[in-house]
């Protein structure tokens, strides 16, 4: 039987070394005997989604997935082929036994993998392996239907914008098409800038090609000739596999000229994005791509109407692209099938921080919160406590653990003050300080802000300085009321929607965990023992066994004592970063509130 | 059309930006980065009012909201005045030398709160005016630079810039004067250059720069002017006198 070895080169196990996998393998593969029998073909895929465990290889059709392979595994698992597995690079479940199959894996047998259908199954890179998954069916089908039943099916899925602000994908291009000014542009969002998220980078670097179908299927319906895929600079390797598939559909006719030769013409290219993440909101993303200063203009004409350069045009998200050729091809009443009342479909989500199992995960709409979290993400490390998720990226909010069962879709997250976002989603356990998490969001958005608008620019700043005041212990009374005074501002006056989301983290944090700000300003005491000047650490002497690994993670030098017996922090040399804390395993150090000026 | 302003009817024609219906109607709205002469910027925020169209109220800025249906507009409700009060009192932090501001903040009660962090000798309330007139007028010597809250106007890298022609075009709109211009009786310094002025020839009053007269020339294709605006006057009137005699 004919083998394919399927080594993962998303740029996660390209980071742990997949390359060099690969490589070993080929090496493997030409130096065994197995090459006499069997017919071994190597193919480096996108991102299989479970990236803290690669690279990530797995035998074809055997479907058995081995993780953290490293280059000295290549003859092993070469030589297993058509044998017994490799057990050792096997994933273990959650009672511990190796299981061969990624369905039989917890991480991935919980997901329902639509948008990601092809990625870690595909080469990237070749067009004929997505022509041989089904791929540029849906476009072939588009073409023989009028611009308005694609509308229409577009519609009848329920399809809502991926990107963050849920709005109907199916209105939009109806609105756009409505309009007879020409020429008209399809955009695609590929700036994904909220901190630990990559949704859209795995797509483009997996399954580019189901993108650009999309997107071509977009252009027909609306009647748009040429499009652009703004991808934000860092993703060299999205930007490397989409310029490449543009080239390949245009060579083998799909896309271009003649698209699959209809007579009908598409001319798609890809703009780099500097950086900004304001350059994300579709105004800014239009005004970098004319060449201008990338910030947002007030949206009382709509794009569809008066977008880039002034003229209709459609502008989605990455996942809300590659979710078409699936209602196309299935029927927008099928897509209706899965996900909730009014957010139809999956999504994808990064799912990272404090959390067992992490990584990018597709889930129909409308699952808990407490289920990516428990039965996807396996709870909390070290069995820590889960104090709050927080999600929809850097505007979001924090949804605390009392609240987990409440279901992840576009509307029910705004009913309490987050957002779905595109899809980040960090796990929080109970060292983390909320008032801090809120700093850092607000330092980010502070300096991630176009600093065009008065609210946003001057309201983030003084946000910004009232929270650091509050985690450094000079909080004083009022506070939580001029914030919130601000935040109103913002929500309300603000140009786009950078600056009314922003208060986001700050409004969620006094509105669940009140009792942490008030602690921090009124008693200079921060309960997750995360900020500096408000902390002390100290080892209790009855349960710490003298094991030195808080001696050896200390930076300052600061923590004293001899190996078997009980050790000592040296508050004055102490800075309290917390490193003793979170290497001891006998939870044997502990945050006390810091008695002294720092 | 017809739309209500704070209970008054007032007429219209669709896409007119709500700003100027006001003024005509004898409103007054304040405003900081709007200029009759350049496109408008919605940036200061502090033209914020309350429209009412359907079941919905919403604030917008009335300085680039187009009027495309009949509403109800409110220019001082409490919404507006506790928003525009916030935006007023977070201009005076970060501009606290402006004196613009300083009016605007007690002529619309803008509460005080010490708690706000104040910028030193600050005049700019970065609202894009003098970017915009410089653009305009076609020199695009000054720019924005940065984002966030390290954003300022600047030439490209803090430089003296060579496409500045010293027409103070940038100061003359700034509603906060954060632009500094010092002039004498032969030169002009602004931006970090300074420009000779060419004096005109009737009375010897500042005509302009020598820069500044010669982009006027190139621009409009006449030769460049040697006379102060009076006198400029003064001579065509002059000219039209022998016209007659003629």
């Amino acid at each position: 039987m004919n083998r394919t070895v399927l080594v993962c080169c998303g740029t996660g196990c390209i980071a742990n070394g997949s390359l060099e996998v690969a490589e070993a393998l080929r090496r493997a593969i030409s130096e065994t005997k197995t090459h006499a029998i069997v017919e071994t073909v190597i193919k480096q895929t996108g991102c299989n989604g479970f990236c803290e465990n690669g690279p990530i290889v797995r035998i074809m059709p055997d479907d058995i997935s081995y993780y953290k392979v490293k280059p000295k595994n290549a003859r092993d698992i070469v030589n297993s082929i058509g044998e017994k597995p490799v057990e050792q690079l096997l994933y273990k479940n959650d009672e511990g036994t190796p299981v061969l199959s990624q369905m039989e894996n917890p991480f991935y047998m919980s997901q329902h993998k639509t948008v990601l259908r092809n990625i870690g199954e595909i080469d990237p890179g070749n067009l004929s392996d997505y022509l041989a998954r089904g791929g540029y069916s849906a476009l072939k089908k588009a073409l023989f239907m009028t611009p308005d039943a694609i509308i229409r099916e577009v519609e009848s899925s329920g399809l809502r914008g991926r990107g963050g602000a849920g709005f109907p994908t199916g209105r939009k291009w109806r609105t756009a098409a409505g309009f007879e000014a020409l020429p008209k542009y399809v955009i695609c969002n590929g700036d994904e800038g909220d901190p630990g998220a990559f949704m859209d980078r795995s797509i483009l670097e997996g399954d580019p090609h189901s993108v650009l179908e999309g997107i071509i299927i977009c252009a027909l319906s609306i009647g748009a000739l040429e499009g652009f895929l703004y991808i934000r600079d860092e993703y060299v390797l999205a930007r490397k596999y989409v310029q490449k598939a543009i080239h390949d559909a245009e060579s083998a006719g799909i896309l271009g000229g003649s698209i699959m030769g209809s007579g009908k013409r598409l001319n798609l290219s890809v703009v780099r994005g500097g950086g900004a993440f304001i350059c994300g909101e579709s105004t800014a993303l239009m005004a970098s791509i004319e060449g201008r200063v990338g910030e947002p203009r007030a949206k009382y004409a709509r794009s569809a109407q008066r977008g880039l350069w002034n003229q209709p045009t459609v502008l989605n998200n990455v996942e809300t692209f590659a979710n078409i050729p699936i209602i196309i091809n299935n029927s927008g009443e099928n897509f209706t099938k899965i996900g909730a009342e009014n957010s139809k479909g999956t999504k994808v989500f990064a799912l990272v921080g404090k959390v067992r199992r992490s990584g990018l995960v597709e889930v129909p709409m409308g699952v808990s919160l407490r289920y990516l979290v428990n039965n996807i993400g396996g709870g909390v490390i070290d069995g820590r406590p889960l104090k709050a998720v927080q999600i929809g990226g850097p505007s979001g909010g924090c949804i605390p653990e009392a609240m987990l069962d409440l279901p992840v879709d576009f509307d029910s997250l705004t009913n309490y003050g987050a957002m779905m976002g595109s899809g980040g989603m960090i796990v929080m356990d109970d060292r983390s300080c909320m008032v801090e998490v809120a700093r850092y969001y607000v330092n980010f958005l502070a300096e991630e802000s176009c600093g065009k608008c008065t609210p946003c620019r001057e309201g983030l700043r003084q946000m910004l300085a009232i929270l650091t005041d509050i985690c450094e212990g000079r909080g004083k009374e009022g506070d939580l009321e001029l914030l919130e005074e601000i935040s109103r501002a913002l929500i309300g006056a603000s140009l786009c929607a950078l600056g009314k989301s922003a208060p986001n983290p700050v409004m969620t944090g006094i509105r669940y965990f009140r009792d942490e700000y008030i602690a921090h300003i009124m008693e200079k005491h921060c309960p997750a023992g995360v900020c500096a000047a408000l902390t002390a650490f100290e080892i209790d002497a009855s349960v710490c066994v003298g094991c030195t690994n808080c001696k050896r993670a200390c930076p300052t030098g600061a923590v004293t004592g001899e190996v078997k017996s009980a050790h000592n922090i040296n508050q004055a040399a102490c800075v309290a970063c917390g490193a003793c804390r979170e290497v001891c395993r006998f939870g044997a150090v502990r945050a006390i509130k810091r008695r002294f000026a720092v | 059309m017809i739309i209500e302003i704070d209970g008054k009817a007032c007429t219209c024609s669709p896409g007119e930006y709500l700003l100027n219906i006001a003024s005509r109607n004898g409103f007054s709205i304040p405003t900081l980065c709007h200029h009759d002469g350049l496109p408008g910027q919605g940036c200061c925020r502090v033209c914020i009012v309350e429209v009412s169209l359907r079941d919905r109220k919403d604030i917008v800025t009335a300085c680039i909201y187009p009027v495309e249906q009949e509403c109800s507009v409110f220019t001082d409700s409490d919404r507006v005045k506790r928003q525009r009060g916030m935006i007023l009192a977070l201009l005076r932090a970060s501009a606290p030398e402006s004196e613009e501001i300083s009016r605007l903040c007690k002529m619309y009660d803008a509460p005080l709160y010490e708690r706000l962090t104040q910028k030193a000798n600050e005049k700019c309330i970065l609202c894009g005016l003098c970017v915009s007139a410089c653009e305009t007028l076609g020199a695009s010597a000054i720019s924005s630079v940065n984002r966030g809250v390290e954003k300022t106007v600047s030439t490209p890298y803090d430089e003296p810039a060579a496409d500045c022609i010293g027409c103070a075009s940038c100061a003359a709109v700034c509603p906060t004067g954060a632009i500094s211009v010092e002039e004498n009786n032969s030169s002009r310094a602004i931006w970090n250059r300074k420009f000779t002025l060419q004096l005109c020839r009737h009375c010897g009053k500042p005509v302009g720069t020598l820069d500044e007269l010669a982009f006027a020339a190139r621009k409009t294709g006449v030769a460049q002017t040697t006379l102060c605006e009076e006198c400029r006057r003064k001579a065509i009137a002059d000219e039209m006198i022998t016209a007659y005699e003629r």
